[in-house]
């Protein structure tokens, strides 16, 4: 995927300034950045929930910056939500089905095939003993792992998960990493991870880092060019490896 | 000849026009505030009509003093079913919220009937009329036209100049942010839901002075049409938007009425009702926050 | 089309209780009227639903769609009824007055759903007003006046045969429809279509991420709830009373009568509306014998109440209690 100059504005305030990125098939990629860097406006520029101002999003090579959400996701594009949004009233099952129903490449997914497709990544992350129950009645950790599965079983090229591991335990985290790793791997999608500070688990898992600040890439380098970077020690203070 | 009559019902609609977006100032303030759409708007009107003829033809006293009645009316009314119902529906989703103000309405309409029956009813006050050279208009709709207008000001100013209507204004805002700087959310959506009441069924009274025939409990549910559309025509959420475009809808509409009359095999009074239907289809189509209301 | 057939089991109970109020009807003649009734009410309570219900969304302007049923039929009726088709005609009255509904919706709906729920309900206030007074304004099809085509009924029929019709065939008619609609709620809220339009009555924008295209599901539900209701005010209105009457048909009263069906059932269960109407129908039923005009004054602050306190109805609640035990495939 590619973002050209992209810039978003509200009113008088730009979100985001003229940011071009590129992401490769299958790259493990980190955006980093403080609340109000711009993060989550790029990556609602890319799921198409907001037009930008200027710039285009190509994605395998096809202009989309004009498509509307409901369009892009079958392109191969998934997205969880910092703040998870379950469709409360279905069960976990449903919830990841309806995620392999319309989200998917080949379009033409069937309810009963949707529901295997769903169980086999409710199996994948662990979550089977819940698989019945409604979603809204699970613990935020569990709501998070839905996200996840029903992100996934939309088959996505492109995942961008938005603070998907923000409040977990660092054990937890070190096990998403890994399973991250893993199905990125092997379904060969691009994943997106997306956190307000660089944690272990950006670390372990990014090959690449993007640094947003106030709308602007400031750094865009290998997960260890960008760490040691002065400009990145610089707006955050701190030892980037301290969590 | 025509331009005269035209430029006459134009003068006509302008001034129930006003009237018209005194009418609909409660239902934005509500929404505004609140983001509770009233579709019993027009049943709150039709009570302040039958204060009115109750009052004119019971008790035999004027109109004038039925405006404060109805406002106070209404005010109790609006805190009676803010307290009770509306209180607990804000945070539920909106269809909640719309369904329990229909039912509101549905309830006041039963009341009205069941006790003062179904007929259609009217009463004569004639205070005699003024003459221009374009049209007649009877005195009572001229202080009415005064009426709404007087009363619109005194909102703008109790809203931009008293403390309490800028606490209102800055939960329509932000109502996080206004819980955070010490503002009573609770109080001011109470204050709101009240006000925006009692200005209903106040304008009510107006619209009697107006139209002061064909009162009944069922006439609320095309005025509930006619606010919405201008409503939405001022932005949801702008009481003066809302008033403005009263002004504009009062003008279309009467407007429309002689221009369908002249067409041959149509009845003009229908149609122009059809055409406000359609006035709001287009609008919501094209810009929903309305033609004078800020960008949400 | 795969049916499994497990699927449908929950058709079960709605059938059972059809069956049931069926048989009573034709065995004991006197309560044919009330079982009427209450096949009526369930079935414009299960057309209702097949919108509010899975989408979340409330047309206030519905009785539009009947209204316009019921036209169609007339019209059918009154263009035909010298042509000699005999039952054709019928069946003609029956497809106009589907596809003039259909139409409407699809006008008011591809419009209107594409706003937000406040919004589109105040879309909807004024489509059945709007659309009486330009029927009434325009002077089509009777203008204000409506039309009265009992007359060419009994031409195109004879006098026996034309009454049959008004009276048993119309009521049965009815029956089937509600059957039929029945069938459709469970096929939608199986297949992809249910789906869809769970996630979008619970969260629009994420279902939009997901790749559902909210405003096609939408308008799916809205054409059908729509069709459904011309069919019955063509079988129900027009068959049955045999004219059609502007500020009789266009009346937002019976708007409210679903709403009430609906929600007091259980919105979005299949059964909901069965429950529902039968409830109602039978509530209205007694009132008008013990105090009559008064059933919406009673039935106003039920709705206050039951919004406030149990939203998802007697369905809503039943389902709950029957999960985990064998009677959650029967009761949906």
């Amino acid at each position: 995927m590619e973002l050209e100059n992209i810039t978003k504005r509200f009113g008088g305030l730009v979100a985001v300034n003229d940011v071009s990125l590129q992401i490769e098939a299958g790259e493990l990629i980190g955006i980093v950045g403080p609340n109000g860097s711009g993060k989550t406006t790029l990556y609602n520029v890319i799921s198409g929930v907001y037009s930008p101002e200027e710039g285009r999003v190509i994605f395998q090579g096809k202009d989309i910056t004009n498509l509307p959400p409901y369009r892009r996701a079958p392109l191969g594009i998934g997205r969880t939500f910092q703040i998870p949004r379950p469709f409360k009233s279905a069960s976990v099952r449903e919830n990841v089905a309806i995620g392999a129903m319309f989200g998917t490449l080949s379009g033409k997914v069937s309810v009963d095939e949707s529901l295997e497709i769903a169980d086999h990544y409710i199996e994948l992350i662990g979550l089977q003993t819940k698989k019945d129950t409604p979603s809204g009645t699970l613990t935020p950790t569990e709501k998070k792992l839905m996200e996840i599965a029903r992100a996934l079983a939309m088959k996505p090229k492109l995942l961008l998960m938005d603070e998907a591991m923000a409040g977990m335990h660092p054990s937890d985290i070190d096990n998403m990493v890994k399973f991250i790793k893993k199905v990125g791997v092997e379904e060969n999608i691009a994943i997106v991870s997306m956190v307000e500070h660089i944690m272990r688990a950006m670390v372990g898992f990014a090959q690449r880092i993007i640094v947003m600040h106030r709308g602007a890439k400031l750094v865009d380098a290998p997960t260890a060019e960008a760490l040691s970077d002065p400009k990145v020690i610089d707006v955050y203070l701190g030892r980037p490896s301290g969590d | 000849m025509i331009w005269q009559l035209l430029a006459g019902n134009l003068t006509n609609g302008l001034v129930l026009g006003a009237v018209y977006g005194l009418a609909t100032m409660g239902l934005s303030l509500i929404f505004g505030v609140l983001r509770v759409v009233n579709v019993g708007h027009g049943q709150f009107i039709m009570v302040g009509a039958f204060v009115t003829l109750i009052m004119f033809t019971a008790l035999g006293l004027s109109p004038v003093v039925a405006i404060p009645a109805a406002l106070l009316l209404g005010i109790a009314l609006g805190f009676a079913f803010f307290y009770t119902i509306i209180r607990r529906l804000i945070k539920a989703p909106e269809l909640a919220s719309l369904l329990a103000t229909f039912a509101i309405g549905i309830l006041l309409e039963e009341i009205v009937k069941h006790i003062f029956g179904a007929e259609f009813r009217g009463y004569n006050w004639d205070l005699g009329k003024i003459v221009l050279p374009i049209t007649v208009i009877p005195m009572t709709k001229v202080y009415a036209f005064i009426g709404s207008i007087v009363i619109a000001a005194l909102l703008y100013l109790w809203f931009n100049r008293t403390k309490m209507g800028t606490a209102i204004r800055t939960v329509v805002e932000d109502s996080e942010g206004a819980r955070v700087c010490g503002v009573n959310v609770g109080w001011s959506y109470a204050l709101s839901f009240a006000i925006g009441i009692g200005l209903t069924v106040m304008s009510g009274v107006f619209l009697t002075m107006f139209i002061p025939v064909g009162i009944n409990p069922y006439m609320g549910g095309l005025y509930t049409l006619k606010a919405f559309v201008i409503a939405v025509l001022g932005g949801l959420t702008s009481p003066y938007g809302a008033f403005f475009a009263g002004l504009i809808f009062g003008l279309i509409e009467n407007g429309s009425y002689t221009l369908f009359a002249l067409i041959p095999g149509v009845e003009p009074f229908a149609l122009t009702r059809f055409l406000t239907f359609l006035i709001l289809l287009i609008i919501l189509l094209i810009r929903p926050t309305g033609l004078l209301g800020a960008k949400k | 089309m795969r049916l499994k057939i497990e699927k449908y089991y929950p058709l079960i109970p709605v059938y059972a209780a059809y069956l049931v109020m069926f048989l009573i009807g034709r065995t004991m003649p006197s309560m044919w009227q009330m079982v009427a009734l209450l096949a009526f009410y369930c079935a414009i309570g299960q057309a209702f639903n097949i919108f509010l219900g899975m989408t979340g969304y409330v047309d206030f302007g519905y009785v539009a769609f009947m209204a316009l049923g019921t036209y169609g039929m007339a019209l059918g009726i009154t263009a035909f009824y010298q042509t000699g088709l005999g039952i054709g005609i019928i069946f003609i009255g029956l497809l106009l007055g589907v596809v003039m509904a259909t139409l409407l919706s699809l006008a008011v709906g591809s419009v209107a759903l594409r706003l937000r729920g406040a919004y589109f309900a105040i879309a909807t206030i004024g489509v059945n007003e709007g659309f009486r007074y330009f029927v009434e304004g325009a002077k089509i099809w009777g203008g204000s006046e409506g039309m009265i085509f009992s007359r060419e009924l009994k031409e195109a029929f004879g006098a026996e045969m034309a009454s049959q019709l008004s009276t048993l065939w119309a009521d049965v008619a009815v029956f089937i429809i509600a059957v039929v609609a029945a069938f459709v709620t469970i096929y939608y809220m199986r297949g992809k279509i249910g789906y869809a339009l769970t996630a979008l009555r619970e969260d629009e924008d994420a279902a939009k991420v997901m790749g559902i295209n909210v405003t096609k599901y939408k308008i799916i539900a809205f054409i059908t709830s729509a069709a459904f209701a011309g069919l019955i005010g063509a079988m129900a209105w027009a068959l049955k009373l045999t004219y059609v009457f502007p500020p009789d048909v266009f009346k937002i009263h019976y708007t409210i009568e679903c709403i009430i069906v609906v929600l007091l059932g259980g919105a979005g269960t299949l059964l909901g509306p069965v429950v529902g109407g039968l409830i109602y129908a039978f509530s209205k039923y007694w009132l008008a014998v013990v105090a009559p005009g008064f059933q919406l004054l009673i039935f106003a602050p039920i709705i206050i109440a039951i919004i406030m306190a149990f939203p998802e109805g007697i369905m809503g609640l039943v389902k709950r209690r029957a999960k985990g035990t064998g009677w959650e495939k029967y009761i949906i």
